[in-house]
């Protein structure tokens, strides 16, 4: 009896065994074998539509660029080079003009004229349209159309940036939007000029794109393209090493060493725009004075930061200036690790036995949250004694607005500039004080600031620009409205049958990409 | 049984309700979207884009409007995805509920028969292998089993994808994650309930009466153990969509589990709202059914 029982287990358990090992015996090679002809990047998250005016993410930037687009383009020395204008110029303080490229067609057909321009541009700018990036072009007034190959896009006062902002403005084609709506247009009839063209988008999982042959560059070198959505990490470093994924982005520097030791990757890193600082509230004590914003300044030990928790990959700022953004003081030094005068400053300032903060942390990669636990363990170290709060970066500046700043006494966070190469894309969102401003509005109280700010973002006057940020520098060094702390590289784990480098502007720009020889 | 039926229906809806009402509550008290959706806008465009949403009105009113829209199946349009909530999670819905069904299969293949296979022999080397294999096997936690299985399967052997869900292969290392998460307790739960049948007289007399070892397990003594094992499996149907949602993160699945984790990091209320509401109206159901199979197999339930 027992052994008929017994036979019988074993028989169903040989076919079992039999059943998984012919599974797995038909599927090697499966591990998604790389394909010569497609190229695929990972993402650790999707965009949330595809309509590339509607977001202000960085990993919806990196899909569209690739499908879209812009009046000027940046090289990989980041100088600006023609795309869809092939020349621009000021005609007078408020007035650019742009001759757009001739020939160019979208990917659904149409012909790209001065009419998409106007369209896009004034599509963002119109308030109901309720557009994330309407921040960065709000300052243009006007888009004039001179002929079908000339714009003018006239600015209510000096705008220095327009350039830098136009670098990622994608051009979309009117007539194909307004024959969709935008709702298609968000979600399976996107059409652009750029290397790339839509071929197939399911959410959270996967944007297919095929190579737009007519593309006025010529071809690129990948026929097809896939940017695949991979949340972790670790999963994302056994894609990579397999094959089944080309490019991961965002690395954590403790897994640079692994990578760079495999036989199928390489790691390729650039200094980027992206900055990181501890903002303080100026409004509350204790950092109403500026001995103890000060004191934080002295209490960090940036060089330490940088080498053990960065892998090096990073520079230390003296300010919030990046050194690749215009307006940056090369001459001006910035606080050096003393916490002994850390400590007699926050004497100075009446707070002999220290004072207790509570600083949050809108933290989206893993090793910002050891960055903000090692800050919060020195500021702690000189009498600043500090509560740390983790949250994920969306809670994070939720609380922020809400409370109108007053959750927490500062927040740690990094700034990316939004790949705009100028100090009025950090100072103008972190300190100035206008109503519709954004956190500096709430936490900044620096006398004279604001004027500066405006004074380097109304002429085109470089020299003049200069001389502005060169005060605001060292204005806010004294004045310490943050922790200074340092920027970062772009971190890119590459399979090594393809040839790409990082960019200094974060983009993953893949019409650059190759396959090795 | 249709008062048996009947009260248990009424009570899924209080169940339902008071999901809505503790999902509405909470997602309310964590903050206001509108500094999400437009990060560098003025207070006045927020306030604009509040009134749009009907972020302005009090609560009550808000709840009352979103449970009359509910009941119709409209949840409202995603303040990120620009299009409408439902839908949005209920294309997701297949996928995590075939990782789960796949998972809670490979859990029940593997662990019921070992289980009684156990119990049969008790104290047996096979006894005391599964034993430590249920000690392993809840020790781990799911996302460090995923990425072991992902090291062994795709990394080192190259035997099937990392990642992804767009073909067979790319299933089976999700659902042994989820299902290895599970079998532990269902190999237990299958060897007690097993061992404490197998003492009871009934079958010492079909023994007696000199049946046949697999058919007194199968036909005599398997339908009172099956009566603990399918509502623990039913219970755990609830706690393996909650583990679907760190599969579905470690092998980039796009389930609803993911879906409705980034939207609570966006304040995505609608899309918070349908997938909670979708996730626990499907709860909720299998244990409906679970209940209707448990009066099945247990006629006491139904004279009771």
């Amino acid at each position: 009896m027992k052994r008929c029982l017994r036979d019988s287990i074993y028989r169903w358990g040989a076919l079992l065994v039999l059943l998984v090992l012919g599974m797995l015996g038909t599927s090697t090679g499966a591990a998604l074998a790389a394909d010569a002809d497609t190229l695929v990047l990972a993402l650790n998250r999707d965009q949330d539509n595809m309509d590339p005016h509607m977001h202000f993410q960085r990993v919806g930037i990196i899909m569209n660029i690739n499908m879209y687009d812009s009046l000027l383009h940046k090289n990989t020395k980041l100088e600006y080079e023609p795309s869809l204008a092939m020349t621009w110029k000021t005609l007078d303080d408020t007035t650019w003009e742009f001759t757009l490229r001739q020939g160019v067609k979208f990917h659904n057909g149409d012909s790209f004229s001065a009419e998409d321009v106007k369209f896009s541009f004034e599509r963002v700018l119109d308030p109901a349209t309720k557009s994330p990036q309407y921040g960065n072009i709000r300052a243009i007034k006007e888009v004039k159309i001179i002929d079908a190959h000339t714009v003018h896009l006239i600015t209510d006062k000096p705008f220095p940036l327009l350039l830098e902002r136009v670098v990622y403005f994608p051009i979309i084609p009117k007539k194909h939007f307004e024959k969709v709506g935008a709702q298609a247009f968000a979600e399976s009839a996107p059409a652009g000029t750029g290397p790339y063209k839509f071929v197939e988008w399911k959410r959270d999982q996967y944007l297919k794109m095929e190579r737009f042959e007519a593309h006025w560059r010529g071809p690129a070198a990948f026929k097809y393209l896939t940017i695949r959505v991979i949340p972790e990490t670790s999963t994302q470093i056994a894609e990579l090493k397999t094959g089944g994924v080309d490019i991961i982005r965002n690395l954590a520097p403790d897994l640079i060493p692994d990578l760079k030791a495999h036989a199928n990757t390489y790691v390729s890193t650039a200094p980027i725009l992206r900055t990181h600082y501890v903002e303080l509230d100026m409004r509350e004590p204790p950092f109403n004075k500026k001995e103890v914003r000060q004191a934080a300044n002295y209490a960090i030990d940036r060089q330490a930061i940088v080498e053990k928790l960065m892998g090096g990959l990073g520079k230390i700022v003296p300010t919030i200036i990046n050194p690749l953004a215009f307006g940056y003081d090369p001459k001006l030094e910035g606080y050096s690790y003393d916490p002994k005068k850390a400590k007699e400053l926050l004497k100075q300032a009446g707070l002999a036995n220290g004072a207790d903060i509570t600083i949050h942390a809108g933290v989206s990669e893993a090793f910002f949250r050891q960055i903000a636990e090692a800050i919060a363990e020195m500021l702690s170290e000189v009498g600043l004694r500090t509560n740390l709060k983790i949250w994920e970066p969306g809670p994070a500046w939720n609380k922020f607005f809400q409370s109108e700043g007053k959750a927490t006494h500062g927040f740690y966070g990094t700034w990316g500039y939004y790949s705009t190469f100028d100090a009025d894309a950090i100072l103008h969102p972190l300190y100035h004080t206008e109503p519709g401003g954004w956190v500096g509005r709430w936490y900044t109280r620096v006398p004279g600031l604001d004027d500066l700010i405006d004074t380097g973002r109304s002429t085109l006057d470089k020299e003049k620009r200069m001389a502005a940020y060169t005060k605001v520098q060292s204005l806010i060094k004294d004045e310490a409205p943050s922790i200074f702390l340092f920027s970062q590289h772009d971190m890119l784990g590459v399979n090594k049958r393809v040839d790409y480098a990082a960019r200094g502007d974060e983009w993953i720009w893949l019409y650059d990409a190759k396959l090795r020889k | 049984m249709t008062a048996v039926l009947l009260r248990r229906l009424l009570r899924l809806l209080v169940v339902c309700f008071g999901i809505s009402l503790i999902t509405f509550l909470l997602l309310h008290l964590s903050g206001d979207p509108v500094a999400m959706i437009l990060p560098e806008a003025t207070e006045a465009d927020r306030a604009t884009l509040r009134e749009t949403l009907g972020l302005n009105r009090p609560l009550l009113v808000q709840y009352g409007s979103f449970i009359k829209r509910a009941v119709q199946g409209d949840f409202g349009q995603s303040f990120f995805h620009r299009s409408p909530a439902l839908p949005l999670v209920l294309e997701r819905i297949p996928t995590t509920l075939l990782l789960t069904v796949l998972a809670l299969g490979f859990a029940v293949l593997i662990a019921v028969p070992a289980g009684i296979l156990t119990a049969v022999r008790r104290y047996s080397w096979l006894d005391h292998l599964a034993t430590v294999t249920v000690l392993l096997g809840q020790s781990m936690p799911v996302f460090w089993t995923g990425i072991m299985l992902m090291l062994l399967f795709a990394v080192s052997w190259k035997l099937l994808p990392a990642s992804g869900w767009d073909s067979w292969q790319a299933m089976v290392l999700p659902a042994l994650t989820l299902g290895t998460f599970q079998a532990p307790l269902f190999l237990r739960m299958s060897r007690s309930a097993m061992l404490e049948v197998l003492g009871l007289d009934y079958v010492r007399t079909a023994r007696a009466k000199g049946l046949a070892e697999w058919s007194v397990i199968t036909r005599h003594a398997l339908k009172n153990a099956a009566i603990p094992i399918v509502t623990v499996i039913g219970l755990q149907f609830g706690v393996l969509l909650s583990g679907a949602v760190v599969t579905e993160t470690v092998f980039a699945v796009p389930g609803t589990g993911r879906l409705i984790v980034r939207a609570i990091g966006q304040l995505d209320f609608p899309v918070v709202q349908a997938g909670v509401m979708t996730l626990s109206l499907l709860i909720v159901a299998v244990n409906f059914v679970v209940d209707m199979v448990y009066i099945y197999l247990n006629p006491q339930v139904r004279i009771s």
